[in-house]
């Protein structure tokens, strides 16, 4: 009966399929909110309002001409992207949504899982460097050292902004960050400044406008994925999707108070969350246009350290206050 | 300099109604002057060969099928068609017009191509001058 | 570490194939090379073939987006060639049409340089407005790319007051938006931080490399055919040439906006004082043994058409000489020391309308300067003895 649980609990819910679902999901939303906020209708015709859409052009893609690239490293280039997928899709059995207890640590949840999920967030960046840098070509290539220079940029702010509530906290571990937050809302407003910072990291994070730099199309074709074509392609689509959950899920749990309320509650509240975190990605993609990697890391460290320092100190006043 | 200058009217146009299309659902329709093909009223042609001679896509041909019965053909290449309608304005008779399709494309160029055969009209220029 | 990065002819910054050869040094640029020839049409010599009428059509095919342009270039010099007076009204529709064109034109720009940044929402704002004066020219002309409004001695298509009052009603629409742009355009940091202070062409540069249009007005210069040489009716207009003296891309787009409000002015001008008449008079069919050289300011600068007859209806010479190869050479003054990131938008920043300018192949020995003419047969010797012995080899090399 375990066996059939653990099955169950990994291939179905909240395992691979619900995962593929809903970032598919997510997807959609967020194209179809990107259209509408510049005027256009976004996917209409696959399924109700388009919302296949995602899943068409995933199954599209992955009935579609797999190519690899000649001088490319083989094996590399082929285990990539699947490596990519199942470590964001392990990064979100870590958010407290299911299977977990408040009382006693878990598997899924446990004393230093928030800096294992940030540290699984982390990976995909070097997954995407090395897909650059594997593919041997000279777009990719300059895609993947884009990656690695914009990550000395984002990384250290986002890891000083998602970690400063978890210090007013007094825990390391996402469940107990968040019930702390539920119990005291008022203390939540102390963290408003970092909340703006990890949106901002989030979206370099996941390469989105303006921080679109390593595949920015007009200037460097494909980026990284230049040479990535057919199945490949299309898990790395789909890792994206789901790293972009993940993201959501970590901004919601440390920032917006978790997902309370047991099995089915808990996911009502993971989806409207999420999408709210979505609609802010979203907004900072259509407001802005892409920045230079020059300017995003003049900007990460003029701007986005010292503030997130500054949240830091907030916060470290604010525990001295309250205790 | 200012943040997010472009917020209000994006956050404005989220509830309005896109400004395209569904396409090949809904259509927009076309002015009444749109150029699109070119046809042939067979009755009005006097095969003066104006049309022929201007068409700048040489996509228009005349041949005589009968020279002692007056009957000729006309053939509209339409693959060739650049659309300009300089045929229409040669035409001392008015016997060429455009419609207004704008969808014409097919998988083979042959079925575009239309043709008439005719009798040649009168010649009656100067009698359409004084009505 | 020096590498080259091929941009074209095949890239999606580019709209039309050229080859950009870049070499850079990390993420900056340490020379440029542009290898043209891509998209030859051999539309100069089909002219040769085709009358005096029918290369009107031909002409308005040299570009899509400056058709209006071509036509109108090369409608003069025939004009001048068959001393025809065309009438004041023709003249005023063939300059709104124009100057429709430049609007266009213009925020097609606009959009196109938003896309290059990635500020993806100001190209679909931008394009959504530009709709508008689409579906004027439609209106007018029956067409929304090739209007095919001209003809030998003045304009196919009359205005009746509802087009008149519909396209001043319009004007009002696009005067806000456009100011919209303007400020948006100036003040959203991210959007300037990639405009200002890239691809920088000094004054001095701009005059000796011989940049064009709004190139070159961007460059302080104030040189506009339209007011320099005024061809149809343009010296009864009032209108002001606009400059920018920051010489950078944020100038360009100052400049190209700033003439979208010039040409508001004109159109309202040329509708309130349209002349009544005729609006063409009938062409000859030949033209008398004679050459002309008519200039015309396009949207993207200067445009240059050499007709020279022969007495039978066909030219016997037609030259074009189209703005984008007046920008080439700047170009790569531009693009050097500048960032692999700025490639697209500087080189959009000239408007390049690539088979514009692909007007003539000329073999020229980089050794000794001489140039050469091929026939098609020791073309074929030529390729036929190089390539048996010769393999081929990879002009790019991995670097690294």
């Amino acid at each position: 009966m375990a066996t059939v649980n653990t099955l169950i609990y990994l291939i179905i819910y909240p395992g691979l399929l619900f995962i593929f679902l809903y970032s598919t999901f997510v997807e959609w939303y967020d194209r179809k909110l990107y259209a509408r906020l510049q005027n256009r209708m976004g996917p209409t015709h696959t399924g109700p309002s388009g919302l296949l859409q995602p899943i068409a052009d995933f199954f599209k893609l992955m009935a579609k001409e797999d190519i690899t690239p000649e001088r490319a490293d083989k094996t590399m280039f082929a285990a990539l992207p699947p490596f990519g997928l199942a470590i964001v899709s392990t990064a979100m059995l870590l958010l407290p949504v299911w299977n977990y207890s408040l009382e006693q640590s878990s598997l899924t949840s446990f004393n230093g899982d928030i800096i294992v999920l940030l540290y699984l967030l982390s990976l995909p960046t070097f997954i995407f460097f090395l897909a650059g840098w594997s593919s041997t070509n000279l777009f990719s290539t300059i895609g993947g050292a884009r990656v690695l220079t914009m990550l000395f940029g984002y990384e250290v702010p986002l890891f000083l902004a998602v970690l400063s509530p978890a210090v007013l906290a007094d825990s390391w571990r996402l469940a107990e960050i968040a019930a702390f937050y539920r119990q005291q809302p008022a203390l939540a407003l102390v963290n408003l400044l970092g909340f703006i910072i990890a949106l901002i990291c989030v979206q370099a994070k996941l390469e989105r406008t303006p921080f679109d730099i390593p595949h920015a199309e007009t200037e460097i074709v494909g980026g990284t994925f230049t040479e990535y074509s057919g199945k490949k392609l299309a898990v790395f689509r789909l890792m994206l999707d789901v790293e972009m959950v993940v993201a959501a899920g970590l901004i919601a749990t440390v920032f917006l108070g978790g997902f309370p309320g047991g099995p089915i509650l808990g996911l009502i509240n993971f989806i409207i969350k999420t999408l709210l975190v979505v609609f802010f990605l979203s907004l900072i993609r259509a407001t802005t246009s892409r920045i230079r990697v020059d300017q995003v890391v003049s900007f990460a460290w003029k701007y986005l350290a010292p503030l997130a320092v500054l949240q830091l100190l907030i916060v470290i006043i604010v525990k001295g206050l309250i205790s | 300099m200012k943040i997010g200058v472009f917020i209000p009217e994006l956050i404005r146009h989220l509830f309005r109604t896109p400004a395209t299309v569904d396409y090949p659902f809904k259509k927009l329709e076309v002015p009444k002057s749109f150029r699109g093909s070119p046809y042939l009223q067979p009755e009005l042609c006097i095969v003066c060969r104006a049309c022929e001679r201007d068409c700048p896509a040489e996509a228009i041909e005349i041949n005589t099928v009968k020279e002692e019965e007056k009957i000729f053909s006309l053939v509209i290449y339409n693959d060739r068609c650049i659309h300009c309608a300089q045929c229409v304005d040669s035409c001392p008779t008015k016997a060429m017009q455009m419609d207004e399709k704008f969808e014409i494309s097919n998988f083979n160029r042959h079925n575009l191509k239309m043709d008439w055969e005719f009798v040649r009209a009168a010649v009656k220029p100067k009698a359409e001058n004084k009505s | 570490m020096n590498f080259q990065i091929p941009i074209g002819p095949q890239h999606p910054a580019l709209k039309e194939p050229i080859g950009l050869r870049i070499t850079v040094e990390g993420e900056i640029i340490r020379d440029a090379d542009i290898r043209l020839g891509y998209n030859h049409r051999g539309i100069e010599k089909l002219a040769e073939q085709k009358t005096w009428i029918q290369n009107v059509y031909l002409t308005e095919r040299i570009c899509g987006i400056c058709s209006h342009s071509h036509t109108t270039c090369y409608v003069q010099g025939v004009e001048k060639l068959m001393e025809l007076e065309t009438p004041k009204r023709g003249l005023y529709i063939r300059m709104l049409i124009s100057e429709l064109e430049r609007i266009h034109s213009h925020l097609l720009w606009l959009g196109v340089a938003g896309h290059e940044a990635g500020f993806d929402s100001f190209f679909m704002y931008v394009w959504r407005d530009r709709e508008i004066v689409m579906d004027i020219l439609e209106t007018i002309s029956g067409n929304r790319v090739h209007y095919a409004i001209n003809t030998i001695g003045g304009v196919r298509r009359d205005l009746d007051e509802l087009q008149v009052k519909r396209i001043l009603d319009s004007l009002e629409v696009l005067r806000r938006r456009s100011q919209y742009y303007l400020n948006l355009g100036t003040t959203e940091p991210s959007f300037v931080a990639r405009l200002a202070r890239v691809g920088y062409l000094s004054r001095e540069d701009a005059l000796s490399l011989c940049a064009v249009g709004p190139t070159l007005r961007a460059s302080g210069v104030p040189m506009d055919v339209r007011k320099d040489d005024p061809y149809a009716a343009y010296d009864e207009v009032p209108f002001e040439v606009c400059t920018a003296g920051t010489c950078d891309v944020l100038g360009r787009t100052v400049v190209r906006i700033k003439e979208l409000f010039q040409s508001y002015n004109i159109i309202e001008y040329l509708m309130k004082n349209l002349p009544t008449g005729p609006i063409a008079v009938r062409a000859p069919r030949r033209a008398k043994p004679n050459e002309v050289v008519s200039r015309y300011e396009a949207p993207r600068g200067e445009n240059l058409h050499y007709i020279k007859s022969n007495g039978s209806d066909k030219p016997e010479r037609l030259k074009v000489r189209a703005p984008t190869l007046g920008n080439y050479a700047a170009t790569i003054k531009m693009l050097k020391n500048g960032f692999i990131a700025d490639v697209p938008l500087i080189f959009a920043a000239i408007d390049p309308c690539i088979c514009c300018a692909e007007r003539a192949v000329a073999l020229i020995d980089a050794r000794t300067g001489q140039e050469k003419i091929m026939s098609l047969k020791s073309l074929k010797e030529l390729s036929l003895k190089v390539s048996p012995t010769t393999t081929r080899k990879r002009e790019i090399e991995w670097p690294l």
